[in-house]
């Protein structure tokens, strides 16, 4: 005689769950009698060591006897002809009566055929006959339709649970679905009221081995009524037990893992039952019951009418799955809308996006969120900082395989530098709204170590102090807490899709918005040549009839001078000198139109040479004004356009010159470095100032600080070109000046930028 | 030398083809002055059709003085047609204009232009580049004969 060791003691290490045989376990749970029957005959060869608790008879001595010295007569032939017959389950659970010693015991007999063999289960039972069938019935009808009824796929895990412990009593039911990684996710229970909640709860897949999902998905439903038990082991007539061990992959009394009753143990509870959820031949999850207040046997047809809920809910749950989040679903769909709307409407979508703040992170769930536009960001909610937020848009930007979605509940595994800001960014969702340029709306949710508060440690992690290995479950349990640090809540799947959705329409509106900038600015451009060849057309046309007057006059003046009156001859000066001034200004007014639309042409330039030559072309003026001309150190070379600059030096300087009622009048050109690594140029002077209150209108156009003819005169355009010259240089030009004790005008030219400058003189 | 070629000016505006002529008399140009107001009238001119089929009234001119902004056909489409004809692209052609457009400038002497002045609001300016016209074009220029349009005509 043989026996195969149940193996209670065996060595639990951190890589045999995967590999424990536990179709195989050598033993049963106790509270049945299991029996390998050999057909026709139906002669015990094997027999659990408990018989003799159940049965009163040892098991040794019922090895090699046929079935029927156990029953009564009128019993044994029924029962052999259901035994015999080619689909036994369908007689399942056969009501046996065995009488030993004058005891009658009542069974139910759960039998099934695997690999030749013939097995059967008896589990006591104190009724003789079975169930009264309409209870069960209208149980069943009702919990149907309430099934089919549900709404969506929560609704319908709610029905089941509630349908599942008002059938069994036990004190926790809960429904999971596993996730792709097979962790699983509480999606309802139904418990005792004074227990702690497991909603929303999270487990991890090493709970569930491989092989313990594989027998799950041949059977609908496993109890183990009391996790304290002894298992008993199966005896064999030798010639069987050379046959290996017993295939107990369709047993109900199979014995369990005892790595798994450590952890039930782990989790307090004495009880449990499971019951399959399968979609489309694929276990999808568990309605799994577990019970904290002692033993809970439940009756063989109690547990089909639940393996039937489990069933029925199997097949809803591609129609129910479809229907999930339904109602969040249509919320995401209408806040999109009120999105786009807004984003439409306002002339900078992403104002439109982030005002009010909420509907943007209500999209996706997510407590915070960034819209980064073209170099802005807005943040809403609880967000990383400025400087972590750049690092993870540059780590974005820089990814190799850019998505168009980016999406992670555990951004510091992609992103290690995202375990600085997790307890606002573990998780992320990042849309990509443009191609080439960088983009972004991001969604952010915190950390969230207490999600996963079941019992479990997913590398399984054993206590090898003492004989025996243990879990601990304060441990493990922290350990497990440790091991999903830096996670958020898992994005669902309808936020993902709404968040894609959002980028769509984003990338819908920029595009339209984009072409209509291109028709704006087609229609500039037309506006920019007609306003062009205008500006030439009004100047002829304008000029024409005041050469006419000019030249009238001054032909009148010529000839006949001595026919006017002395205030006469004094007016028809005027007139003459009128059409000259007004010939300038026409002409001013020319050139400024011609300083935006002519093209620059820039390169390296020597400035040293362009104020050179302006200032050869000065010297006349300088010399006749004696002005001292300082020039402290060469100027550096910038990239311009020459002779543009030529033009904004004579300007400047010849300002200088005429602004200046000093003695000895000096001006001063020089550059000096900025922090930015720039240059920045001036043109100083000693000259007559310019009041705070006029350092802006002193640019504008026509706009004079003095009289007519005071200072030499001039149109008021100066400054204006000189300004705009440096603007389409991409610098900037200011002033500062003390009234009375000169004027520096500053500028630099943004273009130098476009090429490294060697800057001899920068510093 | 070039005293008896007829000068042909094309202007719109009376005031300033008698500033013109004025400054002609002035300078004592005697060459005879024609006048066209219009593009059109210009090319009838210098084609001797139209208004102007009677060849006595519009001697194929040694020199065209060309105000650039006309009414109807401008001066730059006159220069063109001048330019693109065999036996009157010899002619020289002053343009005589208001536009200093660098634009204008540049299609001038690109089509063929042979100088570009300005008219100044300057009465003496102007005195002076007339003066200079003389000088330079009437009495040093050696300008072309009239022989091409003998060999069309036949």
């Amino acid at each position: 005689m043989q026996t195969d060791g149940a193996r209670p003691g065996q060595v639990v290490d951190l890589t045999n769950c995967d590999k424990e045989p536990i179709h195989i376990p050598g033993g049963i749970q106790p509270h049945g009698v299991l029996l390998v029957l050999q057909e026709p005959a139906l002669t015990i060869r094997q027999v659990s060591e408990n018989a003799e608790a159940l049965l009163g008879v040892p098991a040794s001595s019922l090895l090699g006897t046929a079935l029927e010295s156990l029953l009564t007569e009128p019993q044994a032939s029924s029962l052999r002809t259901c035994l015999l017959s080619e689909r036994l389950e369908d007689n399942n659970p056969l009501k046996l009566t065995t009488r030993v010693g004058g005891r009658e015991h009542f069974f139910n007999g759960i039998a099934h055929r695997h690999q030749g063999r013939l097995i059967l289960e008896l589990e006591p039972t104190f009724e003789q006959e079975a169930l009264p069938f309409f209870g069960f019935y209208h149980q069943a009808r009702s919990s149907m339709s309430r099934l089919r009824n549900a709404k969506d796929l929560s609704a319908l895990c709610l029905e089941a649970v509630r349908e599942v412990r008002r059938l069994t009593g036990f004190d926790r039911v809960i429904a999971y679905r596993f996730d792709e990684e097979w962790n699983g996710a509480v999606l309802a229970e139904d418990r005792l009221e004074t227990s702690d909640s497991y909603l929303g709860l999270w487990f991890p897949a090493s709970d569930i081995p491989r092989q313990a999902r594989e027998l799950y998905t041949l059977n609908w439903l496993r109890i183990i009524p009391a996790i304290h038990y002894e298992p008993a082991r199966i005896l064999s007539l030798p010639e069987d037990a050379g046959q290996g061990p017993l295939d107990m992959s369709f047993c109900v009394l199979r014995s369990v893992s005892p790595i798994h009753l450590e952890y039930l143990r782990n989790m307090g509870a004495s009880a449990s039952m499971s019951i399959s959820l399968l979609k489309e031949g694929r276990l999808w999850g568990l309605i799994s019951c577990t019970h904290v207040s002692g033993d809970k046997y439940v009756p063989y047809e109690v547990r089909k009418a639940c393996e039937f809920v489990g069933e029925f809910m199997s097949s809803l749950l591609v129609t129910k799955e479809g229907n999930e989040h339904y109602d969040q679903r249509i919320r995401a769909q209408s806040i999109q809308v009120r999105l786009l709307e807004r984003m439409t409407r306002h002339p900078d979508f992403a104002v439109g996006l982030t005002h009010p703040p909420p509907e943007l992170l209500e999209l996706t769930g997510a407590t915070g969120a960034a819209v980064y536009f073209n170099g802005r960001t807005t943040i809403i909610g609880q967000a990383p900082g400025d400087e972590q937020l750049q690092g993870l848009i540059d780590w974005l930007a820089a990814k190799p395989d850019p998505q168009e979605l980016f999406c992670t509940a555990c951004l510091s595994n992609h992103y290690p530098e995202a375990a600085a800001f997790k307890d606002v960014a573990a998780g992320l969702i990042a849309a990509s709204m443009s191609r080439g340029r960088h983009n972004y709306v991001l969604w952010f949710r915190p950390e969230v170590v207490q999600t996963v508060a079941w019992g479990g440690n997913p590398n399984k992690p054993v206590d090898l102090e003492g004989a025996q290995p243990r879990l601990h479950p304060r441990k493990s349990f922290a350990l497990w807490k440790e091991t999903v640090r830096g996670k958020s809540l898992p994005w669902k799947d309808y936020e993902v899709e709404a968040a894609r959705e959002l980028r769509r329409s984003v990338i819908d509106i920029v595009l339209q918005r984009s072409e209509e900038l291109l028709k704006l600015n087609m229609e500039l451009e037309r506006s920019n040549v007609e306003l062009d060849s205008f500006a030439y057309a009004a100047s002829h046309d304008l000029k024409e009839p005041l050469r006419g007057i000019h030249n009238y006059t001054s032909l009148v003046l010529r000839e006949q001078p001595d026919c006017f009156s002395p205030t006469n001859l004094k007016r028809m000066e005027t007139v003459t000198r009128l059409t000259q001034r007004m010939e300038s200004l026409i002409n001013s007014l020319l050139h400024y139109a011609q300083v935006g639309r002519t093209d620059l042409s820039l390169r390296e330039t020597d400035l040293n040479e362009v104020l050179s030559s302006v200032l050869e072309v000065l010297k006349p003026r300088m010399d006749e004004f004696q002005v001292e001309v300082r020039v402290p150190r060469p100027l550096p070379p910038a990239l311009c356009d020459r002779v543009r600059m030529a033009e904004v030096f004579t300007n400047l300087l010849t300002n200088a010159i005429k602004y200046n009622d000093k003695e000895k009048k000096w001006v001063e050109i020089g550059a000096t470095g900025t922090p930015q690594g720039g240059t920045t140029y001036y043109v100083r002077d000693n000259g007559i100032g310019i009041k705070p209150e006029y350092h802006d209108t002193i640019f504008r156009i026509f706009k004079r600080l003095h009289g007519r003819d005071k200072y030499g005169g001039g149109t008021g355009t100066g400054l204006t070109i000189v300004k705009r010259l440096i603007e389409r240089h991409n610098g900037r030009m200011w002033l500062e000046s003390q009234p009375g004790a000169g004027t520096t005008f500053f500028f630099t030219l943004g273009s130098e930028k476009a090429e490294p400058v060697t800057g001899k003189g920068a510093k | 030398m070039n005293r008896g070629l007829p000068i042909l000016v094309v202007e719109d505006n009376d005031e300033d083809f008698d500033m013109l002529q004025m400054t002609f008399q002035r300078v004592s140009i005697p060459n005879p002055l024609y006048r066209c107001t219009e593009g059109e009238e210009a090319l009838e001119f210098l084609e001797q059709t139209g208004r102007y089929a009677n060849p006595e009234q519009a001697p194929r001119p040694g020199l065209v003085l060309l105000d650039l902004n006309l009414a109807g056909l401008d001066g730059r489409q006159v220069l063109e047609h001048l330019k693109n004809t065999p036996h009157l692209k010899s002619i020289p052609v002053l343009v005589f204009s208001t536009s200093d457009n660098p634009k204008d400038v540049q299609s001038a002497y690109a089509h063929g232009a042979s100088g570009y002045l300005l008219k100044p609001v300057d009465l003496p300016r102007f005195e002076r580049m007339i003066q200079l016209f003389k000088d330079f074009w009437l009495d040093h220029i050696v300008l072309p004969e009239g022989e091409a349009r003998e060999g069309v005509r036949r």
